[in-house]
C-alpha cells in the first residue's frame, strides 16, 4: 500500500491535477478581474465559497470531534476509522479557509486581520478558533503518528533514503518503552478532550457569525446546536465514504469490515434524526408563527429554490434513515449510497441557509439587474469548489501513500489490552 | 521604352504621394476624433462641472470649486476617527412631499463620483399594507447610534464618530462583506471590480468625502462631512426641490432643508416622526414624517426612465400604470 | 479637380471638422434665453453695507435651465440727480453674483427724501447688451440688546433712522424676524412687529444654543421696501445645551470591547495553549529519553 502506484492511481492523481489546475486558472483570473466574474453581486455577497468553507469546516470540527471521542472512550473498533478520520479532520481545516480567502475582496489586506483585530466581531472569534483548532489538530494527529513512525523508521531498510530520513526526525526518537508510551498515552488522552471541546466551541462560533445578525433566516438561537449536528452529519458521511473507497482500493477489507459499515451507519442514522429535528424546528416554527419577513423568506425558499428544498431537507434525511433502519438494507453498498445522500443533501442545506436569506432582505430588492436580484454561481465559483474537493482528495491519496491508514501501533495496542484482559481471566479460572 | 519607364516611375511616386496624404489625412482626423473621446472621458471622470457663460457669450464648463480646499482642510484617514466636536448628526425627511424627483440621488451621484446603478441615496416604493397607498421612500444610510455593521467589521475599517456618523476607511477595508450582510437597511454596497475611477489621485483619499473609492471595498452613504464642517447642508438635501429632506444637529435641537429651519424635537413630536424598522434596535437617526396629506399624487413620480420604473413593478399601482399607457400606446 | 482622391481628403476633412469640437466652449444660441440682473443690498450687523448683483440667464421655457455669467464687471454707483458716485466695482463670481462692501464710514449722497440710491451697471459686451437696476434704501439703524428685564430674559430690538442733524428718530412700524443662529441655518423664533421704534420680546428658555450655552441671536428685517435687507446679531450665554448622549465605550460597536470578552477570551485561550504547551514538553521529554536510549545502547 504505502509507494505503491497502479496505472489507475495514476490516472485518477493526473485528473485531480487538472481539475486543480482549472482552478487554478480561474482564480488568477478572479484576482485580476476581481470578483466582478463571481456570480455574487451587491445583495447576494456571500455565495458558493462561503458555504463550501462553512462545509469544509464543519467536516474538519466534526473530524475532529469523532476522533476525540473515539480516542478518548478508546471504542473497539476505532483503528479501523480513526486515522481516516483525522487526516480528514486537518486537511479539510486546510482546504476550508482558503475558500474563505477568496471571497475576501482585498488579499493584500490580509494582515490587517492580525494587526487591527476587533474582538467584537464574529469574523475575529472564527480567525482565532480556526487557527487554535488548525494547530490543535496538527499536534493530536502527529501525536497519533509517532509510534508508527517509530515502527516505520525501524522496519524500512529497503526504502529510500529520504524515507528513512524523514521516518526518523518525524519519530522523535520513540522507543516504545513503558515510560514513552505511558508519556504518550497521556498527552494524547489529554488532547483528545481538547480537541472535543476545541471542536464544539469553534463551531458555535462559526454558526454566530450568521446568528448574531438580525437578518431573518439567520437570527435563530438554536443555530449552533443546528450546525453542530448538521457538521456532524456530513462528517459522518464522508467518512463512510472515505471508508468505502479505501477500502476497495487498497484492498484492506480484513481492517475495515462491515461491522464498521454497520457501526458508522448506526451513527448515521442518529445524526439524521437529529438533524431532520433541529431542520424541522427551524421552518416549523418559523410557518406557524408566520411573522412577515419568515413568510417572504418561506416563499422564495418553496418557490425558487423548491427542488433544492427538497433535495436537501427531505430526501437528504428520509433517504438515510430509510436505508439504516431496516437491518435488511444495511449492506456496504447501501450505506455508503445513504452517506453520499447525506453529504449532497447537507451540502445544499448550507446553500439554501446562506443565500436566500440574501435575497429576501427586510427593505425589497427593487432593482432591475437580474445578477442583483438572484444569485447563481459562474464558472469561476464552480471550477474553484471542484478545484478545493480534488485538492483534497488529492492530499489524502499523497499522505496515505507516507503514512499507514491503519494505524499499526493501535492494532498492537488493542492486542497487548487484550492479552492483559485475558490473563486475569485465566487466573481466575486457574484458581 | 525610357519613356515608358519615366511615366510610370512619375505615376508610381503620384500614387505613392497621394497615399501618403490620404493616410496622413484620415490619420489627423482619426486623431482629433479620439482626442474627442479621451477628453470627454476625461469630463466625466473628474468630477463635478457647472456651466457658466462668459461676458463674450460663450458657454464654458468648469471645474466646480473644490470643496475640500486641501491640503489645509484635507482630513486624513486617521482624523476622520474623531468627528466634528459637539455635533450629533440627524437627518429628518418628510414622507409627505416626496414625489420621486430623484434630484436627491442623483445630485450625490455626481458629488461622490458614482455610476450610474450605484446609489448611496436610494428611492424605493413602499406599503406598509394592502390598503395603505404606496409612498416614495428615499433610504440613505441610517448611522445608527448601535450599529450591527461596526459590531461585525474584523478590522475595524468602519467606525462610529461622537459626531453620530458611521464612516468607512478605504484604506482598511478587507472586502469581507460582513458589514453588508449584516445591515438590515440594505444601505451599503460593493465595489466588484476595478473602475477607471479609481486611479484618479488628483484628490487625495478621506473618509468624509468617499472619493476616490477603492475595488474590493465597501462604501455607503456618509453624511458628506466635507460639506457640514463648511456650515453647509449635505448634497441631497440641498438639491431636493420640494425640501423632503432636513438635516440638523440633535445637540443644537435644530434641523433644516435649506429653506425652512424647525426645531427638531418640535418636528418630530408634531409630525409624529418615526424610524424604520425600530423594533430591530439600531437606533437609526434618521426619522420620517408619515406620508399624510401628500403634497402629490403616487402617479407624478411615475414620470421616470423606463428602467428605473421597471424597479418597482412588484407594486400593484405601478403595474395599473404600465398597462394603462399599453393600451394607450 | 473632383477627382476621387481629392473627394476623399474633402470628405474626411468635412468629418473631422463638424466632429472636432476641441475643447469645450460651445456657441449658444442667447435669443432663447432672458438676462436677469438684480440688485440687493443687505445691512449687516456691523453696520457694513454688501451690494449684491446677480447675473444670470435665464431659459425662456426651461425654467430649470440657469447659466450664470461669470467673470462680468459689475459697477456700483451712488446716484443723486444725474450725479453718479462709483462705490465700487467687481466681477461676478461662478454663482454670477458681484459683491460689494462697503464701510461704516462710507458716506451716502442722500435725496431730499432720505433716500439712499444706488445703482448697478453692467456695461455690456459683444455679445451681451449693457444691464442696469436701481434702488433706493433708507439707512437704518438695528440696535439688539439682550437683557433681563425682572428676571425674564427678554429681546430688546431698537430700529432708528438719523435725520440731517444726527437726532434718532424712531421708526413707526416695521415687520421684524426675531432668529436663532444654528450650524447650518437660523431657525426663525418670533414674528413681530416694532411699534414706535421698539419691539420686547421673551426669550424661551429651552434653546440648547452651541456646546459652551452661548446663543446667537438675529433681528432680521427683509425685502422691505424703504430700508432693504437689515440684520443685527448679539450672543449670550442663554442656551442649556446638555451633552445629548453618554459617551459610548467599551461597547459591541466601540473602538474598545466590553470588559468581559476580554476576559473570556483570555481564559479560554490560555486554557487551550497551555494544553498545547504541556503536550510539547512532554513531546521533548520522549524525544530526550529516545536519545539517551540510544546513547546507552
Amino acid at each position: 500500500m504505502l509507494g505503491k502506484s497502479s496505472p489507475i492511481s495514476k490516472f485518477w492523481i493526473g485528473f485531480l491535477i487538472v481539475v486543480i489546475l482549472v482552478g487554478l486558472v480561474a482564480f488568477v483570473l478572479q484576482v485580476i478581474k476581481g470578483h466582478e466574474i463571481t456570480g455574487m453581486r451587491d445583495n447576494v455577497v456571500w455565495g458558493i465559497y462561503i458555504i463550501n468553507f462553512i462545509f469544509f469546516v464543519c467536516l474538519s470540527y466534526s473530524g475532529a470531534f469523532f476522533s476525540g471521542i473515539l480516542h478518548f472512550f478508546k471504542t473497539p473498533w476505532k483503528n479501523s476509522v480513526s486515522r481516516i478520520v483525522e487526516i480528514i479532520t486537518v486537511l479539510s481545516l486546510i482546504v476550508g479557509p482558503i475558500f474563505i480567502l477568496l471571497c475576501i475582496g482585498r488579499l493584500d489586506r490580509l494582515h490587517y486581520l492580525f494587526i487591527y483585530p476587533r474582538i467584537q466581531s464574529p469574523i475575529t472569534w472564527d480567525i482565532i478558533a480556526i487557527l487554535t483548532d488548525l494547530i490543535g489538530c496538527f499536534i493530536y494527529l502527529y501525536l497519533t503518528f509517532i509510534p508508527d513512525f517509530a515502527m516505520l523508521r525501524d522496519n524500512s531498510e529497503g526504502a529510500s533514503n529520504w524515507r528513512q530520513k524523514l521516518y526518523k526526525s518525524l519519530a522523535i526518537g520513540y522507543k516504545d518503552t513503558p515510560t514513552q508510551r505511558e508519556t504518550l498515552h497521556k498527552i494524547t488522552r489529554t488532547m483528545s478532550a481538547m480537541i472535543i471541546v476545541l471542536a464544539i466551541v469553534a463551531y458555535t462560533v462559526l454558526a454566530w457569525i450568521f446568528s448574531l445578525t438580525l437578518q431573518p433566516g439567520w437570527n435563530s438561537t438554536i443555530f449552533a446546536p443546528y450546525f453542530i449536528v448538521a457538521g456532524l452529519y456530513s462528517g459522518v458521511g464522508v467518512i463512510i465514504i472515505a471508508m468505502y473507497l479505501i477500502r476497495k482500493y487498497y484492498k484492506l477489507d480484513h481492517y475495515i469490515r462491515k461491522i464498521h459499515f454497520i457501526g458508522a451507519g448506526i451513527v448515521l442514522l442518529v445524526i439524521s434524526l437529529l438533524f431532520g429535528y433541529f431542520t424541522f424546528s427551524e421552518y416549523f416554527s418559523r410557518w406557524f408563527s408566520h411573522k412577515i419577513q419568515d413568510t417572504n423568506l418561506l416563499n422564495t425558499l418553496f418557490n425558487k429554490y423548491f427542488w433544492e428544498f427538497i433535495l436537501a431537507n427531505y430526501i437528504g434525511v428520509l433517504v438515510p434513515i430509510v436505508i439504516l433502519f431496516f437491518k435488511k438494507f444495511r449492506t456496504i453498498k447501501s450505506i455508503t449510497f445513504a452517506a453520499v445522500v447525506a453529504v449532497l443533501g447537507l451540502w445544499l442545506n448550507r446553500y439554501l441557509i446562506v443565500v436566500p436569506t440574501l435575497e429576501t432582505p427586510y427593505l425589497p430588492i427593487q432593482d432591475t439587474r437580474p445578477e442583483f436580484i438572484h444569485y447563481s454561481a459562474t464558472w469561476v465559483e464552480w471550477a474553484l469548489s471542484f478545484a478545493g474537493i480534488a485538492a483534497f482528495v488529492l492530499f489524502f491519496i499523497l499522505l496515505m501513500r507516507l503514512v499507514p491508514i491503519i494505524p499499526m501501533s493501535g492494532i498492537i495496542d488493542y492486542e497487548r489490552e487484550q492479552k492483559r484482559h485475558h490473563k486475569p481471566l485465566i487466573q481466575n479460572q486457574k484458581k | 521604352m525610357e519613356n515608358d519607364i519615366a511615366k510610370k516611375g512619375d505615376n508610381n511616386r503620384r500614387k505613392f504621394l497621394k497615399l501618403g496624404l490620404m493616410s496622413g489625412v484620415t490619420a489627423v482626423t482619426g486623431a482629433t476624433l479620439l482626442a474627442n473621446l479621451a477628453s470627454e472621458e476625461e469630463l466625466k471622470a473628474s468630477g463635478e462641472k457647472i456651466k457658466l457663460l462668459t461676458p463674450d457669450g460663450k458657454v464654458v464648463e468648469v471645474d466646480a470649486e473644490n470643496i475640500n480646499k486641501y491640503p489645509e482642510a484635507h482630513i486624513t484617514p486617521a482624523e476622520a476617527r474623531k468627528g466634528i466636536p459637539n455635533r450629533k448628526f440627524v437627518m429628518v425627511i418628510d414622507l409627505a412631499k416626496c414625489k420621486n424627483a430623484r434630484n436627491c440621488v442623483e445630485s450625490c451621484q455626481k458629488a461622490h463620483n458614482l455610476d450610474y446603478h450605484e446609489e448611496f441615496m436610494k428611492v424605493q416604493l413602499i406599503q406598509d399594507n394592502e390598503e395603505a397607498s404606496p409612498y416614495w421612500f428615499p433610504k440613505p444610510c441610517y448611522h445608527c447610534d448601535e450599529p450591527p455593521c461596526v459590531t461585525v467589521c474584523p478590522t475595524g475599517a468602519t467606525f462610529k464618530r461622537d459626531d453620530g456618523i458611521v464612516l468607512i476607511d478605504n484604506d482598511r477595508c478587507i472586502g469581507c462583506k460582513f458589514c453588508i450582510t449584516s445591515c438590515p437597511y440594505s444601505a451599503r454596497q460593493f465595489n466588484w471590480g476595478h473602475k477607471a475611477k479609481f486611479d484618479d489621485k488628483s484628490q487625495p483619499y478621506s473618509p468624509e468625502t468617499s472619493v476616490p473609492a477603492a475595488e474590493g471595498t465597501v462604501m455607503k452613504c456618509d453624511f458628506c462631512p466635507d460639506l457640514l464642517r463648511e456650515g453647509k447642508l449635505p448634497h441631497c438635501a440641498k438639491a431636493c426641490p420640494m425640501g423632503v429632506i432636513y438635516f440638523g444637529d440633535k445637540n443644537e435641537d435644530i434641523v433644516t432643508n435649506g429653506e425652512e429651519t424647525v426645531r427638531f424635537s418640535e418636528l418630530i413630536k408634531d409630525r409624529a416622526g418615526y424610524r424604520h424598522l425600530e423594533h430591530l434596535g439600531t437606533k437609526p437617526n434618521v426619522y420620517y414624517l408619515p406620508a399624510v396629506n401628500r403634497q402629490f399624487p403616487l402617479e407624478r413620480g411615475f414620470d421616470v426612465d423606463e428602467d428605473i420604473l421597471e424597479r418597482y413593478k412588484d407594486v400593484p399601482e405601478v403595474q395599473d400604470f404600465k398597462n394603462q399607457n399599453k393600451t394607450k400606446s | 479637380m473632383m477627382t476621387p482622391f481629392f473627394r476623399y481628403s474633402m470628405c474626411v476633412l468635412m468629418i473631422g471638422l463638424l466632429v472636432s469640437t476641441k475643447g469645450n466652449a460651445q456657441e449658444i444660441d442667447l435669443s432663447k434665453y432672458r438676462m436677469r440682473f438684480s440688485l440687493n443690498t443687505t445691512k449687516q450687523h456691523d453696520n457694513f453695507r454688501i451690494l449684491e448683483a446677480s447675473f444670470i440667464a435665464a431659459n425662456k421655457k426651461d425654467r430649470k435651465d440657469r447659466i450664470p455669467v461669470y467673470d462680468a464687471e459689475i459697477a456700483f454707483f451712488n446716484v443723486l440727480n444725474d450725479e453718479e458716485v462709483l462705490i465700487g466695482s467687481s466681477k461676478t463670481d461662478k454663482e454670477g453674483i458681484a459683491k460689494v462692501t462697503v464701510p461704516d464710514s462710507h458716506s451716502y449722497l442722500t435725496d431730499g427724501n432720505g433716500n439712499i440710491n444706488l445703482l448697478a451697471r453692467f456695461n455690456g459686451s459683444d455679445a451681451l447688451d449693457e444691464e442696469e437696476e436701481e434702488l433706493s434704501v433708507k439707512n437704518l439703524f438695528l440696535d439688539l440688546s439682550l437683557t433681563e428685564i425682572d428676571s425674564v430674559r427678554s429681546v430688546v430690538v431698537n430700529a432708528f433712522v438719523l435725520d440731517s442733524l444726527g437726532a434718532k428718530i424712531p421708526v413707526e412700524e416695521m415687520d421684524i424676524v426675531i432668529a436663532v443662529g444654528g450650524m447650518l441655518s437660523k431657525m426663525p423664533i418670533e414674528d413681530g412687529t416694532i411699534e414706535d421704534g421698539e419691539f420686547i420680546f421673551e426669550m424661551p428658555v429651552d434653546i440648547p444654543g452651541d456646546a459652551n450655552g452661548d446663543l446667537t441671536v438675529y433681528s432680521i428685517i427683509e425685502d422691505h421696501d424703504e430700508y432693504g435687507d437689515v440684520i443685527q446679531k448679539k450672543t449670550a450665554n442663554w442656551g442649556i445645551f446638555t451633552e445629548q448622549s453618554k459617551k459610548d465605550t467599551n461597547t459591541l460597536w466601540s473602538e474598545a470591547a466590553p470588559i468581559w470578552m476580554y476576559v473570556v477570551l483570555t481564559i479560554l485561550l490560555v486554557g487551550v495553549w497551555t494544553n498545547y504547551v504541556y503536550t510539547i514538553i512532554n513531546l521533548f521529554k520522549i524525544k530526550k529519553e529516545g536519545k539517551q536510549l540510544e546513547m546507552d545502547t
